[in-house]
């Protein structure tokens, strides 16, 4: 497959959850496309959906709840569709492979290293003995872990939060997967070992060619790793296109909010901006614009009907009624004028736009 | 009506095209609506409440609340039993007026409805006399090791410095067998009612005050982190909404369990002749002489009848209790 | 490892100080009247005042402890006084050590094996009828006091089943139904337990990278969460050696095996204070030395206490 067909399409889908003898919709018609061979980044905050959506690709939602709509598919299977545990063995840590946030408790704290590498090999690649060992030597030092045939041997207790961060991704690359989602795969880390986790990343993807999929809710990592940018809120995606139409031609006032909270942004003696309020009930049925009670601009039409996705590009597009050619001109906070003018400075210098982020503060 | 058709039309990529349904929605919308800044926060999760979730786990249960009518009912009984008309006195012995002897081992019947023991006391009677005692030890020693166990779980808690010392103390306790404990404090303290209730007491309050402990610690740290940091409320509100009803929760579930784990020690005292003075019925006294008897096919009504009660009596505080402490459980509360 | 070894030593020996001291105290607060026997009422005072001194109870309580210790590190626990007069304390106890010992030994095997295996079932099935089943038989365990349903296991277990009633060492069968009796709460112990830590480490973040890496759920089960549920199982071994001793001393004085804990029972009902001294310090030592070996068997089996300072971590 071409770089740049579509890996995994996911259309419509619905994931619910029981919950106290309810039931809470937590995706509520979510669609995305992935390249191959690209980097998406799915941003949001907390509680959005994020990590819910791309479970849901690799049959690891929670016991309580289930896909009940839409399809996703991968290689011509619908992924949404798989009912059997054993369906899932195919694609699951083999071609979809996971990191998780917290490297801490990520491993399991009784066994080497080393054994928890090696079951990966043992699993996918039929390697066993001494074949298996040396893989697992080979993948350690592979992810920057000095001295590897005798750390392996050691127990997750004795590595740092970094390492072993990069002992799971090991773990997760190990399978040589197609595609790898990294949720939120540096929150729990320090801000010098986030960067060098996120290289990693990058290098491993430039060496075994696999698509990535980054949950995040640092619009800092974003600018960094990112060719493309999926704007969640409230279990939908509400803006998706690439980083540079996302970062410098945003539609969607939640992204618009989203986007002023970023620390390098604030006015010095202002205090910082925050989004008030906070995301709907998900057990209620939504009406409208799920982020309209929160926004003080919002037009009547956004309590009344939800709008659907208009393309701003062929690969730009919002769910927003301001694109609405019937809606008032509505211009962007502030802060996002201001934004664009520094952003746009910095490219018309030619710099890149991670650089221009990362020139914006510390992250 | 634009309602109802939206809602049944999710974000569509592609299935229908933005421009149609956008047609479907009337041009006079398009202006801004007023801004309700109360609205923005109506959201989120707020109809979460301990003791409703708590109810609501235990209702589900249907076995727990089976036994909780049982409980009831068999505990009403016996506070009013005695109060009720043509009830025997536990201690009595009957003798018949015709030859002037004890009714000895009469088996059940109109009369003695449980029939009556080798004395001639009426087991009826006796079983809800026994009942009474053993529960009346097991409420006193259950509020005693409570009061302990919160005394000497908040001291361990809160005063640092005596942390290590009382860990140690808990430690050595822990490590000795529970029966030895209980043996020889009866053994030395000689058979009474006063000596059940020290040595049951010496040993049950361990496990309360290690649980208040470790929840104060959790609050105490919770807290300090609130001071350092100046979260704002949030840390106080899940304290007082969730960490301080569990505490509540678990003290009680713990002073019911405790009653039937006394009631079944005051047997296995009874029957190593450490238990309450014969003249007072109580359950273990009634197991320990149906026992003596036992070997007469019988005369087994006499050990099955206290049996059975005391089994009931056990049993519904075990499952009740256990039932409780799931539904209580905050990690539960899904 | 080692450090960590003399470290849990010193513990136990302290704790074991410290119980060995106050039996030993609690035991002065008892009458004097129980160093006698029958003949106290015969005896004149001066009599009575010659047997107390000669036995060292009139010496101050420090005395008397420094001559207890010294006696104990001689390995001599002092003589009997009513059970059997004059005859040295662990002469009465050594024949019935074998059989306390047996006993235990088998009923500990059988509860672990039986235990342990029905955690697991109960852990797969969890929420399904086999669960419920087993659930059923730890509440019934838990619930009913072990003096009543033990005696019923006896009532009518040996006429079910024909076996004896008593024991009797020349007689195989009378050896199972004390033997499983003895089980039973360890059973039910080990089942509920090894659920429990079994239903814990399936909940937690490694189990998801497991599953993420395509391991398959009972790979999972048997590699990850059966491996590292062992390890505080191995630590709930003493106190099911605890739970075996308090079984016994009913089980062996209903059955009348001539082991340890029927003797208690009988020295306590003969109120024979140098005996039941003897015998409490003895299951006390047990119950200490057990939990140290469980510590050390955790220890074995888990790579991170070696490294944690603070010892038991419980
Ligand atoms: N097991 C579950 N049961 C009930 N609700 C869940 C469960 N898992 C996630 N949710 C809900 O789904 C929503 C999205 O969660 P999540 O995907 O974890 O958010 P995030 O964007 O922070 O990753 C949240 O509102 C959360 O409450
Ligand atoms: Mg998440």
């Amino acid at each position: 497959m071409a770089k740049g067909d579509a890996i995994l399409e996911a259309k419509d889908i619905v994931i619910k959850f029981n919950l106290r003898g309810r039931t809470l919709t937590a995706i509520r018609g979510a669609g995305l496309r992935l390249n191959e061979g690209e980097t998406l980044a799915i941003v949001g905050e907390s509680g959005s959906g994020k990590s819910v959506l791309t479970k849901s690709f690799i049959g690891m939602l929670d016991q309580n709840g289930w896909v009940d709509s839409g399809e996703a598919v991968f290689e011509g299977r619908n992924l949404a569709a798989i009912k059997d545990e054993k369906d899932w063995l195919a694609i699951r840590g083999k071609k979809i492979s996971m990191v998780f946030q917290d490297p801490m408790t990520a491993l399991n704290p009784l066994l080497t290293v080393g054994a928890q590498i090696k079951e990966v090999f043992e699993l996918h690649h039929g390697l066993s003995g001494k074949q298996a060992d040396h893989a697992v030597v080979e993948m350690l030092e592979r992810v920057g872990i000095d001295n590897p045939s005798e750390r392996r041997k050691q127990y997750p207790h004795e590595f740092s939060g970094g390492m072993r961060q990069r002992v799971v991704i090991a773990i997760a690359v190990a399978c040589k997967p197609r595609i790898l989602i990294c949720d939120e795969p540096t929150t729990a880390l320090d801000v010098t070992i986030q960067a060098q986790i996120l290289d990693l990343i990058k290098a491993l993807q430039r060496d075994l060619a696999f698509t990535t999929v980054y949950i995040t809710h640092d619009l800092g990592v974003v600018a960094n790793v990112a060719d493309k940018v999926a704007v969640m809120y409230a279990g939908q995606i509400v803006e998706t296109g690439s980083a540079e139409e996302v970062f410098y031609d945003s539609r969607h006032p939640y992204t618009w909010a989203l986007l002023s909270s970023l620390p390098q942004l604030g006015v010095k003696g202002q205090p910082l901006y925050s989004i008030s309020g906070t995301p709907p009930n998900l057990f209620n049925t939504v009406v409208g614009d799920a982020f309209a009670p929160r926004n003080p601009k919002a037009l009547k039409v956004d309590f009344a009907a939800q709008p659907p996705m208009f393309q701003v590009s062929p690969t730009h597009s919002a769910a927003t009624w301001l694109l609405d050619p019937r809606a008032p001109a509505m211009e962007p906070p502030p802060a996002i004028l201001a934004m664009r003018a520094k952003l746009g400075g910095a490219k018309l210098g030619g710099a890149k736009l991670g650089d221009a982020a990362k020139n914006g503060g510390a992250l | 009506m634009i309602r109802g058709a939206m809602m049944r039309e999710p974000l569509a990529a592609g299935s229908e095209s933005a421009e149609a349904i956008a047609a479907k929605v009337d041009a006079s919308l398009f202006v801004p609506a007023d801004f309700d800044a109360n609205a923005a926060e109506r959201g989120g999760y707020s109809d979460y409440s301990y003791w409703r979730s708590t109810m609501r786990g235990f209702l589900k249960n249907r076995v727990a609340l089976g036994f909780l009518l049982l409980l009831g009912a068999l505990l009403l009984f016996t506070f009013v039993q005695p109060l009720l008309p043509g009830q025997k006195s536990p201690t009595h012995i009957h003798i018949d007026p015709a030859t002037g002897m004890q009714y000895r081992n009469v088996a059940p019947g109109a009369e003695f409805w449980f029939g009556t023991n080798t004395i001639g006391q009426d087991l009826w009677a006796r079983i809800w006399g026994g009942t009474r005692t053993s529960l009346m030890l097991g409420l006193l020693v259950g509020v005693a090791e409570m009061l302990i166990g919160i005394t000497f779980g908040a001291i361990w808690g809160y005063v640092r410095r005596l942390d290590g010392v009382i860990t140690e103390i808990y430690n050595v306790i822990n490590n000795i067998p529970t029966t030895i404990v209980l043996m020889l404090l009866a053994y030395i303290l000689r058979p009474s009612f006063k000596t059940m209730v020290i040595a049951m007491c010496a040993t049950g309050w361990l496990g309360l005050a290690r649980f208040v402990r470790n929840q104060i610690v959790i609050i105490r740290d919770r807290e300090y982190n609130l001071a350092s940091r100046c979260l704002g409320t949030p840390s106080r509100r899940i304290i007082v909404k969730n960490l301080l009803p569990y505490l509540v929760s678990v003290i009680m579930l713990q002073t019911a369990l405790s009653i039937p784990g006394t009631i079944g020690w005051e047997v296995f005292l009874t029957y190593i002749g450490l238990g309450l003075p014969v003249s007072i019925p109580s359950l273990g006294n009634l197991v320990n002489e149906g026992r003596q008897i036992m070997m007469s096919p019988e005369l087994r009504y006499q050990l099955l009848f206290p049996t059975i009660i005391l089994s009931l009596i056990t049993i519904s505080f075990y499952v009740l209790g256990n039932a409780f402490s799931d539904a209580s459980d905050p990690r539960n509360h899904v | 490892m080692l450090k960590y070894t003399i470290k849990r030593l010193g513990q136990s020996l302290i704790t074991l100080f410290i119980v060995v001291s106050a039996v030993f105290l609690l035991m002065r607060l008892l009458p004097v009247e129980g160093y006698f026997g029958d003949g106290y009422d015969k005896l004149s005072e001066s009599q009575r005042e010659a047997v107390l001194q000669k036995m060292g109870l009139l010496d101050p309580w420090y005395v008397q402890m420094g001559a207890f210790y010294k006696g104990l590190l001689r390995g001599d626990l002092g003589v009997s006084t009513i059970y059997r007069k004059d005859v040295p304390v662990l002469e009465v106890i050594g024949p019935r050590v074998p059989y306390s010992m047996k006993f235990g030994i088998v009923a500990t095997c059988l509860a672990l094996i039986a235990g342990l295996g029905m955690g697991v079932s109960m852990a797969k099935n969890k929420g399904k009828g086999l669960d419920k089943l087993w659930t059923g038989y730890v509440v019934f365990v838990n619930a009913v006091p072990l003096a009543v349903y033990l005696l019923f296991i006896q009532l009518y277990g040996t006429s079910l089943l024909d076996l004896p009633l008593l024991f009797d060492k020349y007689m195989p069968s009378s050896w199972i139904l004390p033997a499983v009796s003895m089980s039973l709460g360890g059973i039910a112990g080990y089942a509920m337990w090894m659920r429990r830590y079994m239903v814990d480490e399936l909940n937690k973040d490694y189990i998801k990278l497991a599953k993420a890496k395509g391991l398959s759920q009972s790979t999972i089960m048997v590699r990850h969460v059966m491996r590292n549920a062992y390890v505080p199982m191995a630590q709930y071994l003493p106190a099911s050696i605890l739970m075996t001793i308090s079984g016994s001393i009913y089980i062996e004085s209903l059955y009348s095996i001539p082991g340890m804990g029927g003797l208690l029972v009988d020295v306590i009902q003969r109120q024979d204070n140098t005996m039941v001294q003897a015998l409490v310090l003895i299951f006390s030592s047990v119950g200490i030395i057990g939990l140290f070996l469980g510590d050390l068997l955790m220890a074995l089996f888990d790579p991170r206490i070696k490294l944690s300072k603070s010892g038991a971590s419980r």
